[in-house]
C-alpha cells in the first residue's frame, strides 16, 4: 500500500501572506480541478484536474533574441506569430503563437522559455514536499493566529491527497481552513472534518435548476453537506459571490439568509464576494477561445443593501 | 481608538507658511564667519571654534515671526539658509557654473543678487581655508590608485560639506542641568589646571576654556532673544500676543543659564541648543534623540499643578515640530539628488524601554505622534522603539499615524538593537538601554556617544555588488565615466577574471579580498578624514554636554564621549546576494553557460545575450522568497561585511560598526554602477535597504521577513533598514492592522532589527507622478527619511512605485 506521504496532488499556487481565506496570516494552497463551471471564475486554470500550457504574451521577448520554444517543442505547435512592440523596451519584436490544437501541454517549450511566457499550470507536489513548504511560515502563524487555508478548484476532488495534507498539518498544530464548493460525497468530508478548523463554503444560488443551469450542476448536495457539517460540530465561513443578474436578487440573498440562520452557531461569518473583472486576462493564457464572461461589478450601495438584508438575520457580515 | 484632534489657527497658519515658503540663502552667518576667520589668522584649533560660536551668538540676527512661541532661527528671513564656508562653499561656484544652483528644479532656493556678489567674493578665499581644501593634502598616494572605483564614496579630494553629525548630544542635560551650571564646572577645572600644565593638561585646560565660552554663547544667544521678545511684546496691541510674548521673554532670559521649570523652558531649551549647534557646524543629521523621556515629568508636572492644559501642550508641541521642519540647508545639486526634500534629518525617538527595562511610554509619546499624523509632517522623522511590553494603544496609535504619514514612525526593534550595541564593547547596558535612533535608522547613544558616522560627517556608504564586479573584473571598474571613457587603472585588487575562475569558491575567495581590500580603504578614509577635522572642527558645544567629555576634559572630535563607535553601512545588499546566488547557479550548478559567456554579458551590459538575463529574473532562486539557495549567501556575505568592519579601530579607538541602509543613495549609486550578475543593468537602481531587489520579491512579505532574518542583524549595530510597501486597504480595516502588528512582531521575534512602512498605491503614486500639483502633502518613506513625494528626485519616484506593492 501507498504511504500517505508518497500522495502526490496538482497544485496550481500556493500564496503566501494571504490574509482574505481564514482568520490572521495564512498560506493558501491552491489545489487544480473543478467539477463546477462557474462562468465568473476568476481562476479559470484552477477548472481542469490536468496541467497545462500557460502562454503569457507580454512576458515573451522576441523570436529575434530568443524564440527558443520553435525548436523546443516537437509538435510543431508554436510558430512565429504577430509583431507587436515589447512591454519592457518598446523595441519592435516579433511574438511566437501557440496553436493549442497540436499542442499537448507536454511542457518542453517552457523548459526553454528563459523569460517565463510559457509556463506549465499545475505542479505534482508530494504530500510531505508541500507540508515543508507551508510549515515555512508558522511563526506568523502563531503570532497572527493565522494558518493554512487548502483551497481549489475544487480541493476536495483530491480527497486522499488533502486528508494526508490536513492531518500532517494539524500534527505540525496548524490552523487549518478548507475553501471548499461543497460539491463532494459527503465522505469525503467526514474524513476530512477533524482536521479542519474551519470551512470556507461558497453559497452561490438558493435556486436548484438557476444553479444548475448556470454552473452546470444542482445545489440539492451542497446545502445538505453544509446542514451536516454544522451538524458534526463543524465551523462554517459562509462565502456568497455577487454576480449581478445571476444571484443579486433580494429574494436570493434573503433565502441564503434563512438558510445560514438555520445553520445556528456553526456559522462564524458571511462573507460577501462582489464580483471583480480581474481574472479575465487569465482566461486567453490557457485557451485561444475562451468563454469569457464579463459583466458591470455591482455598486457599492447594492453591495451595502445586500449586506443588510444578510444581517437581518441576525449574521455577522463582512465585505471583501 | 486614535483620533485626530482639532489643529489650532495658529498651528495651521505656521504650517501653511512652512509649506508655502520657497527658502532663501542668507548670508548673515557667512558674514560673521568670514570677518571673524579673515580678522583672526593667529587663533587656532578649538578656541577658534568657540570665539566663533561666541560672534555668532552675539551677532546672528535673531528672528521671532508672528504666531511663534517656540523660537530660534538660521537665518534672517522664516526657513532661511545659512551657508557654512568653514566646511565648504567652493561647490557653489561649481554649481553655479554648471547651471545648476539658480532655478533648480530639486530643493530650489531663492538666492538674491546682491548675496551672490557677496558669496563670490569670499569663495576665492575659502577656496584654500575650508576643512575640504585642507584634507586634500592628506589623501593617502596609495589610495589615488583606487580613485574611481565606484565603492568606497571617497574620490581624490577632500569632500567635507558636512563634516559633522549623526550624532545625539545629552539634551536632556541642558535642559536639567543647564549651561550655567556647566560653566562654572568648566571654570572651577580651569581653576585646578592653573599652574600646573603639562602636554596633556594643556589640552584639557583649552577645552574648558572653550566651554566656558560656548556656555556663555548659549547664555547670551538666549537672552538675545529674551530682548526681542520683549521689544516685541511692548509694541503688541493685541494683549493676547502681548502676554504671550512676556511670558517668551521671561523663560528666555532664565533658560540655557538655568535649568527648566515647566514644560515650554524644557522644549525651548531643546530647540534653542539645537540652533545654536546648527549655527556653529554645518550638522548633518543633529538627532534630538529621545524627547518624550525629556519632556514627560515637565508636562506631568505643569498639568499637575492646572499650569498647563493638555491641549495648549499639544499646540507648543505643533510648533516646536513646525520649527524643526522649517530649519534647512542647501545642498549641493549632485547631494541633492541623494536626500532632496529639504531634509535635515533631525530624528526624534519614542517609546522603549527605561534604564530598569522596564516600558517607558509617557503621555508626550502620543503627543509626539498626534503631532506628526495631524500635521502630516516628514521631518521630524519618528523613530519608535517597540520591545515585548509596549502597550497595545501605542502600537495602534503608531500604525494609525504611518497611515497618515508614509512610514512615520519607523519602528525599532529593543530587544536586537540593545544587546547588538553592546557587542565589541561599543557600550555598556546602562548606555545600550537608553539608545536613541540617529541620522536615519543608526542605533547609538542617547547623549553618551559620538558615533559620527563616518568621521567626515557623511555616512560611508560603500557599494556592495560594485566590490563584485571588481572581483570577476581582477579588479577593474568596467564602467565608462560621463565621457565615455574606462578607467585603465585597475582600482581594486588583483583577483583575476570571472572566466578563469574554475570553482564558485574560488569567486568566493576573490570577493573575500576585494571586500577587504575596498572596507579596509573605506575606513583608513574615514580615519583620516577624522583626524584632520579634529585639528580644524573641534565641537566643545556639543562637547559641554555630551557624557564623558567633561570628564575627560577632551572634546568630542578628539574620543572625549563615553562612546565612540562609527557606522560603515553597506548599499545594495539584494544586488549582492542575487549576483552570488545567480552566479553559482548559472556557471557551477546548473551550468546554464560558461564563465566566458556569462562574464561577456555582464560586459556587454546583457546587450546580446537578453536571454540570459530573463532566465535569471525567471528560473534563479531569488534572495526575498524565502529561498535558502539565495538566502544563504546573504548569511555568508554580510558575516564576511561584518567581520572585517568589526575587526578595524577608528580614530577614538573604538571598532567600526557595520549597518546597511542607504537613504536614496541606491538610486544615485545606480547610475553609477555598470551591470552586475544579479541580472541588473548598468545604470538601473541598487536595492533599496536590505530589502530583496525590486521586483523580484514573488512570495509576498512573509517570505521577505524569513530571508531578511537570515542577515546576521544582531552583528548591524550601525543599523539595518527594511522598507515594506502596502497598499492602503492593509490598514482600512482593524483585522489589517492586526495583521500588520502581527507581521512586524514575528519578524522582530526572527531577529529583525527595524521596519518602515508605505501606505499608499501605486495608482495614487502614479498619479501624484502626473499632477504634482494636486498631491503637495502625500508623505512616503523613500529609505531612511520620509518626504513629500512630489519633491523627490524623478528616479527615486520611478523607484518608490516600482518596488513590490503588498496587500493585505
Amino acid at each position: 500500500m501507498m504511504k500517505e506521504s508518497d500522495l502526490t496532488g496538482k497544485v496550481y499556487d500556493i500564496q503566501g501572506f494571504s490574509v482574505q481565506d481564514g482568520p490572521g496570516i495564512r498560506t493558501t494552497v491552491f489545489l487544480k480541478g473543478c467539477p463546477l463551471r462557474c462562468p465568473w471564475c476568476h481562476s479559470p486554470e484552477s477548472q481542469s484536474f490536468a496541467s497545462q500550457l500557460s502562454w503569457m504574451a507580454m512576458r515573451c521577448i522576441g523570436v529575434e533574441k530568443c524564440g527558443k520554444c520553435l525548436t523546443a517543442c516537437k509538435k510543431g505547435a508554436i510558430t512565429v506569430g504577430e509583431s507587436t512592440e515589447s512591454i519592457g523596451t518598446g523595441e519592435k519584436i516579433k511574438l511566437v503563437h501557440v496553436n493549442r490544437s497540436l499542442c499537448d501541454d507536454c511542457g518542453d517549450c517552457t523548459k526553454a522559455c528563459y523569460p517565463g511566457g510559457l509556463s506549465i499550470c499545475g505542479e505534482d507536489y508530494q504530500v510531505d514536499d508541500l507540508l515543508k513548504r507551508l510549515c515555512r511560515d508558522i511563526p506568523f502563524y502563531k503570532q497572527s493566529g493565522g494558518g493554512v487555508t487548502v483551497s481549489g478548484g475544487e480541493a476536495l476532488s483530491q480527497p486522499e491527497f488533502i486528508l494526508a495534507l490536513l492531518k500532517g498539518l494539524k500534527e505540525q498544530g496548524v490552523h487549518t481552513a478548507l475553501d471548499t464548493t461543497g460539491f463532494t460525497d459527503f465522505k469525503n468530508i467526514v474524513a476530512v472534518l477533524p482536521y479542519v478548523d474551519l470551512f470556507l463554503y461558497d453559497l452561490k444560488h438558493m435556486d436548484s435548476q438557476q444553479h444548475k443551469k448556470v454552473i452546470g450542476v444542482p445545489n440539492e448536495r451542497i446545502l445538505e453537506n453544509a446542514k451536516k457539517i454544522a451538524r458534526a460540530g463543524g465551523k462554517l465561513q459562509i462565502r456568497i459571490p455577487i454576480i449581478p443578474s445571476f444571484n443579486d436578487s433580494e429574494e436570493n440573498l434573503r433565502l441564503t439568509g434563512e438558510f445560514c440562520k438555520a445553520l445556528g452557531d456553526a456559522v462564524t461569518l458571511v462573507q460577501i464576494l462582489p464580483y471583480h473583472n480581474m481574472g479575465v486576462a487569465k482566461y486567453l493564457r490557457i485557451s485561444d477561445d475562451p468563454k469569457i464572461f464579463e459583466t458591470e461589478p455591482p455598486t457599492e450601495e447594492k453591495i451595502q443593501n445586500l449586506k443588510e438584508i444578510l444581517e437581518s438575520f441576525v449574521l455577522k457580515v463582512t465585505v471583501h | 481608538m486614535i483620533t485626530l484632534k482639532p489643529i489650532t489657527t495658529r498651528v495651521l497658519k505656521m504650517r501653511k507658511n512652512y509649506r508655502e515658503t520657497m527658502p532663501k540663502v542668507c548670508t548673515a552667518r557667512l558674514k560673521i564667519v568670514t570677518d571673524f576667520y579673515l580678522e583672526n589668522p593667529n587663533i587656532t584649533g578649538i578656541l577658534k571654534r568657540a570665539l566663533v560660536f561666541k560672534e555668532l551668538a552675539e551677532k546672528m540676527p535673531v528672528l521671532i515671526s508672528a504666531d511663534e512661541i517656540i523660537v530660534g532661527s538660521m537665518a534672517s528671513t522664516y526657513r532661511g539658509s545659512a551657508l557654512f564656508p568653514e566646511n565648504d562653499i567652493v561647490w557653489m561656484k561649481a554649481d553655479n557654473e554648471a547651471g545648476q544652483l539658480f532655478n533648480r528644479e530639486l530643493d530650489p532656493y531663492i538666492i538674491d543678487d546682491e548675496d551672490w556678489a557677496y558669496i563670490s567674493s569670499v569663495i576665492p578665499y575659502w577656496s584654500k581655508n575650508s576643512l575640504s581644501a585642507m584634507t586634500d593634502a592628506y589623501i593617502p598616494e596609495g589610495y589615488f590608485a583606487a580613485v574611481g572605483n565606484q565603492v568606497t564614496v571617497y574620490g581624490d579630494k577632500g569632500i567635507c560639506a558636512a563634516p559633522v553629525g549623526h550624532f545625539c548630544t545629552n539634551y536632556d542635560k541642558a535642559i536639567r542641568v543647564g549651561f550655567g551650571t556647566v560653566r562654572e564646572e568648566a571654570k572651577g577645572k580651569m581653576a585646578d589646571l592653573e599652574g600646573k600644565m603639562d602636554a596633556g593638561t594643556i589640552k584639557k585646560y583649552n577645552f574648558y576654556r572653550s566651554v566656558v565660552i560656548v556656555c556663555d554663547g548659549m547664555i547670551t544667544l538666549s537672552k538675545r532673544y529674551g530682548a526681542e521678545a520683549a521689544r516685541q511684546a511692548e509694541a503688541c496691541s493685541d494683549l493676547s500676543r502681548k502676554a504671550e510674548l512676556e511670558k517668551m521673554a521671561e523663560s528666555l532670559n532664565w533658560i540655557m543659564e538655568k535649568p527648566a521649570r515647566n514644560f515650554q523652558d524644557a522644549i525651548q531649551i531643546m530647540f534653542l541648543y539645537q540652533i545654536g549647534m546648527c549655527l556653529h557646524n554645518n550638522m548633518h543629521a543633529p538627532t534630538f534623540g529621545r524627547v518624550d523621556q525629556y519632556l514627560g515629568s515637565f508636562y506631568k508636572a505643569d498639568l499637575a499643578a492646572g499650569r498647563m492644559t493638555p491641549e495648549e501642550a499639544q499646540e507648543i508641541y505643533d510648533l516646536f515640530s513646525l520649527k524643526v521642519a522649517e530649519m534647512n540647508k542647501i545642498w549641493s545639486s549632485g547631494t541633492t539628488l541623494a536626500v532632496s526634500g529639504y531634509t535635515v534629518g533631525q530624528l526624534m525617538t519614542l517609546g522603549g524601554v527605561d534604564k530598569n527595562n522596564q516600558d517607558a511610554t509617557n503621555a508626550v509619546t502620543y503627543m509626539m505622534l498626534q503631532t506628526a499624523a495631524r500635521l502630516e509632517l516628514h521631518d521630524p522623522p519618528l523613530s519608535l522603539r517597540i520591545h515585548k511590553d509596549t502597550p497595545d494603544l501605542l502600537w495602534e496609535a503608531a500604525l494609525e499615524t504611518t497611515k497618515i504619514c508614509g512610514g512615520v514612525p519607523t519602528f525599532e526593534n529593543d530587544d536586537v538593537i540593545i544587546p547588538a550595541l553592546m557587542k565589541n564593547n561599543r557600550m555598556d547596558l546602562e548606555s545600550a538601554r537608553n539608545y536613541c535612533l540617529i541620522g536615519c535608522v543608526e542605533p547609538a547613544g542617547c547623549g553618551d556617544e559620538w558615533p559620527a558616522c563616518g568621521g567626515s560627517g557623511g555616512e560611508a556608504y560603500w557599494n556592495m555588488p560594485m566590490a563584485i564586479v571588481h572581483a570577476i573584473n581582477d579588479g577593474h571598474n568596467p564602467m565608462p565615466d560621463f565621457f565615455g571613457n574606462v578607467n585603465e587603472n585597475r582600482t581594486g585588487a588583483h583577483t583575476g577574471y570571472l572566466y578563469e575562475m574554475e570553482t564558485f569558491d574560488e569567486v568566493l575567495k576573490a570577493v573575500s579580498v576585494q571586500y577587504q581590500y575596498f572596507l579596509e580603504w573605506q575606513m583608513s578614509m574615514v580615519n583620516m578624514f577624522e583626524v584632520v577635522a579634529a585639528e580644524h572642527m573641534a565641537q566643545p558645544l556639543v562637547s559641554c554636554m555630551m557624557d564623558g567629555c567633561m570628564e575627560s576634559g577632551k572634546d568630542v572630535m578628539n574620543g572625549g564621549a563615553k562612546n565612540n563607535s562609527c557606522g560603515v553601512p553597506g548599499v545594495g545588499i539584494g544586488n549582492a546576494v542575487d549576483s552570488l546566488a545567480v552566479m553559482k547557479h548559472m556557471i557551477y550548478d546548473k551550468k546554464i553557460c560558461t564563465a566566458r559567456e556569462f562574464y561577456d554579458a555582464i560586459m556587454s551590459n546583457w546587450e546580446d545575450r537578453e536571454d540570459l538575463r530573463q532566465y535569471i529574473l525567471n528560473e534563479v532562486p531569488h534572495y526575498g522568497n524565502d529561498a535558502d539557495y539565495a538566502d544563504e549567501w546573504a548569511t555568508w556575505l554580510l558575516n564576511l561585511f561584518a567581520d572585517i568592519v568589526t575587526n578595524f579601530t577608528n580614530v577614538r579607538g573604538c571598532k567600526f560598526a557595520p549597518g546597511l541602509y542607504p537613504v536614496a543613495t541606491n538610486v544615485l549609486w545606480g547610475l553609477m554602477t555598470p551591470a552586475t550578475p544579479d541580472g541588473r543593468k548598468g545604470g538601473d537602481p541598487l536595492s533599496d535597504g536590505i530589502s530583496p531587489v525590486q521586483q523580484l520579491d514573488k512570495n509576498g512579505p512573509t517570505a521577505i521577513l524569513k530571508s531578511v532574518s537570515r542577515i546576521p542583524q544582531e552583528r548591524f549595530s550601525n543599523g539595518t533598514l527594511l522598507n515594506m510597501k502596502f497598499h492602503p486597504t492593509a490598514l482600512s480595516n482593524e483585522s489589517g492592522k492586526e495583521k500588520l502588528e502581527a507581521l512586524m512582531k514575528t519578524y522582530f521575534d526572527m531577529g529583525g532589527m527595524e521596519m518602515q512602512l508605505n501606505v499608499v498605491s501605486v495608482a495614487t503614486l502614479r498619479k501624484a507622478q502626473e499632477h504634482p500639483e494636486d498631491y503637495q502633502n502625500l508623505v512616503v518613506r523613500v529609505a531612511g527619511f520620509s518626504a513629500y513625494f512630489v519633491e523627490l528626485f524623478k528616479n527615486c519616484q520611478d523607484d518608490l512605485i516600482r518596488r513590490t506593492e503588498l496587500t493585505l
